[in-house]
């Protein structure tokens, strides 16, 4: 099989493009945003509850999309359940820069993450919005 | 499967780019005309000459450069009429896009002819370049839109069509060759038209290079197409339309080129076909669709058809027998295109696994979003066939669908 291939697929992503975790609304919440690809039509709901320390008390997503779509919204609501929003805002742009194959140095992600997974995502650059579509409903919802 | 083998071998070496390795390895295998075609040796050769002996402005200068130009750009008119069997050249209009020219007649039309509460009618599996241009006219102007159905073959519901007609409808708009299904549009919506003198556009983006066009015996008033599609370059577009319609409507965008005398208080118009085509014109783009149908003549378009018929056949049947595959649309009038979805798998799926491959597909909505909501799927894949294409070709094609079948139900 294809490097590239179980590059942008590894074991995690399809387990997670096939069984998300997170599925659903956040009840009670105080954050929300929609996420859309209109080239592919894929699209989410991201909702979040923030507390009065500014952490992410808890996150949930709904929607339909690729394996990479899904897959991507369910490692991150993972990985920012529990996170400072300024902890959780660097590794937004630590993500950005891992699947757009930038130079950029990451400050917070390194490859024991599971989000590293995604990495391949930046051998297919038609596919970086399908991993990036719910981080931007994130950045989205935290401006609104 | 060898019958049409001879048709391709003789022509596979025309598109440089066919050539090309994908990932630096694989044969490219291009199953994505109905996005956009590509080009053959000549037009790419004849647009790279223009530039480097003939170019200049059109019917601006009166230079030796002036009239080459001039000379080129009238004569890739001329063929666009012959390819139509348009009666005239007054009716051949040199648009931007195909899109463009639904936007010229959507404004223009309904300027001459319309007002609020005058009604429209579509389909439900019109692409979005012949929707958005009558939202707009709806959005600004109060014009009523009507949707036909469609039935599970992918075609029209043609009683249901018949039924949306009252005495507010003014024009109506179909695809020809749809870009999802592949079916051709049932006659009988255009002898509607004629028999209750409504005007009707066809949208001939999928039909141009893969049925014989006579816009005369069609019995449309309008039809556009653009030159990508039709392995011409891309920036140019075709709008057909009758003498009668194109006189009477007012011009579309002011500019150079469209005038007939021009003082401070005002402005008279040029005749058809310059009437319409305010501002330099996309020249070298349309020599090179002129050349473009020199190419698929010299071929022959009974040639092409066979051929294309032949491919869509053989794939539909071969992905019929596959347990996993859903096909969208019956095997009814289909052309050169196959919409599909393999069960449980996104077809951005299919169209990544694939690419390694060499193979290229197009995945998502086909700008097609009301008619995926209406199947119930949020994209499909989708396979479409050009003049290049074997059954070699499909052959491996499915070989690699089994295998990314494999990979992603593991």
């Amino acid at each position: 099989m294809n490097d590239l291939i179980n590059d942008l697929y590894q074991e995690i992503i399809l387990d997670h493009g096939r069984e998300p975790r997170n599925f659903g609304e956040c009840e009670p919440h105080n954050k929300s945003a929609d996420g859309h690809n209109p080239l592919c039509g894929d699209s989410l709901k991201l909702t979040f509850l923030l507390n009065d320390q500014n952490i992410i008390e808890d996150i949930k997503f709904t929607g339909e999309g690729c394996a990479i779509s899904l897959a991507s919204a369910s490692l991150m609501t993972e990985k920012l359940k529990g996170k400072k929003i300024e902890v959780a805002e660097e590794i937004f742009k630590d993500f950005t820069n891992l699947v757009s194959g930038s130079d950029e140095d990451l400050k917070v992600l390194n490859e024991e993450d599971s989000l590293y997974a995604l990495k391949g995502v930046g051998g297919f650059p038609m596919r970086v919005k399908c991993a990036t579509m719910a981080w931007h409903a994130f950045n989205q919802a935290l401006k609104d | 499967m060898d019958n049409s083998k001879t048709l391709n071998l003789n022509v596979r070496k025309d598109f440089p780019i066919l050539s090309k390795k994908i990932l630096e390895k694989k044969d490219l295998i291009y199953f994505d005309t109905a996005a956009s075609a590509q080009k053959p040796n000549t037009v790419i050769d004849e647009t790279n000459d223009f530039y480097k002996n003939h170019y200049s402005n059109v019917s601006r200068g009166v230079h030796t450069l002036s009239v080459e130009s001039t000379f080129r750009y009238e004569d890739a008119r001329k063929k666009v009429q012959k390819f139509l069997n348009a009666r005239s050249e007054n009716e051949i209009i040199f648009t931007k896009s195909a899109t463009e020219g639904i936007n010229l007649v959507a404004q223009s039309f309904y300027e001459k002819f319309m007002q609020k509460g005058d009604e429209v009618i579509l389909s439900l599996i019109e692409h979005h370049s012949n929707l958005i241009p009558w939202f707009f006219l709806r959005d600004k102007y109060g014009v009523v839109l009507k949707f036909a159905n469609i039935q599970s073959s992918g075609e029209i519901d043609i009683d249901h069509f018949n039924s949306l007609f009252t005495n507010k409808t003014k024009i109506v708009s179909l695809t020809h060759l749809s870009n999802v299904f592949g079916t051709e549009l049932n006659e009988k919506a255009i002898s509607i038209c004629k028999d209750k003198n409504v005007p009707i556009l066809l949208d001939g983006c999928q039909s141009a290079a893969h049925l014989k066009i006579d816009v005369q015996k069609l019995g449309c008033d309008f039809f556009v197409f653009s030159g990508h599609k039709t392995y011409g370059p891309a920036g140019i577009g075709v709008l057909y339309g009758t003498e009668n319609l194109l006189s009477e409507m007012p011009p579309y965008q002011g500019g150079g080129g469209m005038i007939g005398d021009v003082s401070l208080e005002g402005a008279s118009y040029a005749e058809l076909p310059a009437k319409y085509e305010a501002g330099t014109p996309p020249l070298v783009e349309a020599h090179g669709l002129g050349i473009a149908i020199d190419y698929m003549n010299k071929i022959g378009l009974d040639n092409i058809i066979e051929h294309e018929n032949e491919i869509t056949k053989y794939a539909f049947n071969k992905l019929d027998e596959i347990d996993f595959i859903e096909i969208h649309g019956g095997d009814n009038k289909r052309n050169s295109i196959i919409s599909f979805n393999i069960k449980n798998v996104h077809s951005h799926e299919v169209s990544s696994f694939l690419d390694v491959e060499g193979i290229a597909i197009r995945a998502g909505h086909h700008c097609c979003q009301p008619l995926m909501k209406h199947l119930g799927v949020n994209s499909t894949a989708r396979l479409s066939f050009g003049v290049y294409n074997s059954l070699e070709e499909v052959d491996k094609f499915v070989i690699a669908l089994h295998k990314c079948k494999e990979f992603f139900n593991k």
